[in-house]
């Protein structure tokens, strides 16, 4: 389940860039690579704004073109291109082999139709089976989830459900399929915190037990901790640090996943102040032409805010894009 | 669901009783007097007292009022000052007229008005959008009376198409019922539908960019499903609601279209009756009339509840 794994990954994402017309002077996300291995948990990290969903919902081609643009970049999922492929072609991976959870179940489910009829209809689009055994699958994916009565809820509507219940059945409609690919954006952000573990938990053991990769977008780093075999560290549309959960948690190199690690309170007695990244996200047509991390960062110099940074590879797997790493050398001259 | 009709009925009755003092001091007010009207050059006193006498018009107005609704309310609407028959009757014999006319109106604006409302709403800033609002401004500001001349002059005096009007009972030939209302229902249909695919079109473009058509779509379901279910489905809610408004609004006023194409139908009636101060044929049609607009929009309220689960089934 670590990252040493020599199996050939389910998704890779090459040099992946967007943008949306009428903002063609940078790129929303600008040349991001990752990959997943098959059952592994990537955990794409990073504030609000930075691409997260945005990349998500163009693995998934739920992203409405115009006005986003795929500019250059692969995205090879057992080997096919997804931004090669048909919109047809794309309709028939997506809630079959690659499955996705949103954010808010409040509204994600449409209100007018029942809850079992939603996952039915997502059974059948990709199975030719009868209503009967999609019936049936679908009340063992409730059951699944940890709904009680699944009969009783089969028939119910979206209004008749709690926020929590209402997110395990998204769980259930994403799942019912045994997608190859989850791509969950922020899952339980929307939920009460006593729910949001019980949902994190759900999630990462019908992971576990169905040996689907996964792709989990969140901000909450307690979260990464848990579940991410992986972790890619975003910051406005590029990707900065990537590595396995160790390395990122023990050693990182960038100063914005310090930054971020750094501004996560722990408990026990405070030693200094929770540390902060100073400034915020400049607007994207004033992107630095190098880093876009210069701006608001302690280490920069002109260098940074004019030359894109190298990559570089403290350990095979971990890399980071930035001119001074490692930051060791740095921090401890300065 | 019956406790609610229940109350959307006593609701409405307070509404009546108003409306229908409205009614009956409004005629008071206009100017001639019917039984001048009646006798037209003949004038002899005692005849005129005679039928003012008989027709209660020198009682004061409030005892009018009273013996009016007294009556309405066990069916009489009176007798017509100019022909004598029971307006009850006369609007008996109007009413499938006009509901023919009313309903093949509707069925045109919302076979036009929904599906163009759709195609602009998923096509949206498109030439197609472009086009479809252009037409239903267009819909909205033709007077139906220009559209009614040249359509009688294209379809039926040019190519003898359509009859150019008239009325011929359903019972009698259903088909040729059907089609020389057509002119005229298209006439009438035409503001409604530009309505409607106004409204249309917004209701499909608020549910079009709603989470859960994202998650349709994520499910890997086609555009056709994604658009008629998912988000026709939401987006029909309101205009259901709507079209039964819009319902009770053609039963009410096809004045106009009924002029142009001598359709005996309420226009027709009401029009006679005005410039004959026939009170108790007008009193009778626009109380009979707002009657049926009430009765419409008890309806559209009912209708809601039946299309939309959340009313449906409560928590």
């Amino acid at each position: 389940m670590t990252g040493t794994t020599t199996s050939q990954p389910l998704l890779s994402v090459e040099d992946f860039s967007l943008n949306f017309s009428g903002m063609e002077k940078a790129n929303l996300i600008d040349g991001i690579s990752f990959s997943v291995l098959p059952g592994q948990t990537l955990c794409l990290v990073g504030e609000s704004g930075c691409g997260k969903s945005v990349t998500s919902l163009a693995l998934m081609g739920l992203l409405a073109s115009p006005p986003a643009r795929v500019k250059c970049g692969r995205a090879l999922f057992n080997g096919r291109d997804l931004f090669t492929l048909s919109e047809r072609q794309r309709a028939d991976l997506r809630g079959n082999e690659i499955a996705m959870i949103f954010q808010e179940p409040m509204t994600s489910l449409n209100p007018s139709l029942t809850v079992g009829h939603q996952i039915v209809e997502g059974i059948r689009r990709h199975n030719a089976v009868s209503s009967e055994d999609a019936r049936a699958r679908a009340l063992e994916m409730l059951e699944l989830v940890r709904i009680p009565a699944p009969e009783k809820r089969f028939d119910a509507y979206p209004h008749q459900m709690s926020g929590g219940m209402r997110q395990r059945a998204m769980i259930a409609m994403a799942l019912a399929n045994s997608p190859k690919l989850l791509i969950a954006d922020e899952p339980t952000t929307a939920l009460d915190v006593t729910i949001q573990a019980q949902i994190l938990a759900l999630v990462s053991r019908l992971q576990r037990e169905t040996g689907t990769a996964m792709i989990l977008i969140t901000h909450d780093l307690s979260v990464v901790a848990e579940v991410a075999d992986r972790v890619a560290v975003m910051y406005a549309g590029r990707i900065v640090e990537t590595g396995s959960v160790e390395e990122i948690f023990s050693d990182p190199q960038h100063p914005y996943t310090l930054g971020l690690f750094g501004s996560v309170p722990s408990l026990g007695r405070r030693t200094g102040a929770l540390a902060t990244i100073e400034g915020s996200v400049p607007p994207l047509e004033k992107m630095p032409a190098g880093c876009r991390f210069a701006t608001r960062c302690p280490f920069a110099d002109q260098r940074c805010h004019r030359e894109a940074p190298p990559r570089y590879e403290p350990t095979p797997g971990h890399q980071v894009t930035c001119w001074y790493a490692p930051l060791e050398d740095h921090v401890r001259a300065a | 669901m019956l406790k609610l009709i229940a109350r959307r009925i006593l609701v409405a009755i307070p509404t009546l009783i108003i409306l229908s003092m409205i009614i009956f001091g409004l005629q008071r007010m206009l100017p001639g007097d019917p039984i001048q009207t009646m006798m037209a050059e003949e004038s002899d006193p005692q005849v005129i007292a005679f039928l003012r006498e008989k027709y209660r018009l020198d009682d004061p107005v409030p005892v009018q009022y009273l013996a009016w609704v007294g009556n309405v309310l066990q069916g009489d609407f009176g007798r017509s000052l100019r022909t004598g028959l029971p307006v009850a009757e006369m609007i008996l014999q109007k009413l499938p007229i006009t509901v023919q006319l009313a309903t093949m109106a509707m069925i045109m604006a919302m076979l036009i008005g929904i599906p163009a409302g759709i195609l602009a709403a998923v096509r949206k800033n498109t030439v197609l959008d472009y086009i479809a609002n252009a037409v239903a401004l267009s819909g909205m500001s033709i007077p139906n009376f220009w559209l009614g001349i040249i359509l009688i002059m294209v379809l039926a005096v040019s190519w003898k198409l359509l009859p150019a009007s008239g009325y011929v009972p359903i019972t009698q030939d259903f088909w040729l019922s059907v089609r020389t209302m057509l002119m005229p229902a298209f006439v009438l249909s035409t503001a409604v539908a530009a309505y409607l695919m106004r409204h249309t079109r917004s209701a499909m473009l608020g549910v079009l960019s709603s989470d859960y058509i994202r998650t349709a779509r994520a499910k890997g379901l086609l555009s056709k499903t994604v658009i008629l279910k998912h988000a026709l489905g939401n987006a029909l809610m309101p205009i259901v609601t709507l079209s039964t408004l819009l319902f009770g609004d053609l039963l009410a006023g096809a004045v106009l279209t009924e002029q142009i194409f001598v359709i005996p139908g309420f226009g027709k009636l009401i029009v006679d009756a005005v410039f004959t101060r026939d009170y108790a044929v007008v009193q009778g049609v626009v109380l009979f009339t707002a009657i049926g607009f009430i009765a419409m929009n008890i309806l559209a309220d009912v209708l809601y509840i039946v299309v939309n689960p959340r009313l449906r089934h409560p928590q």
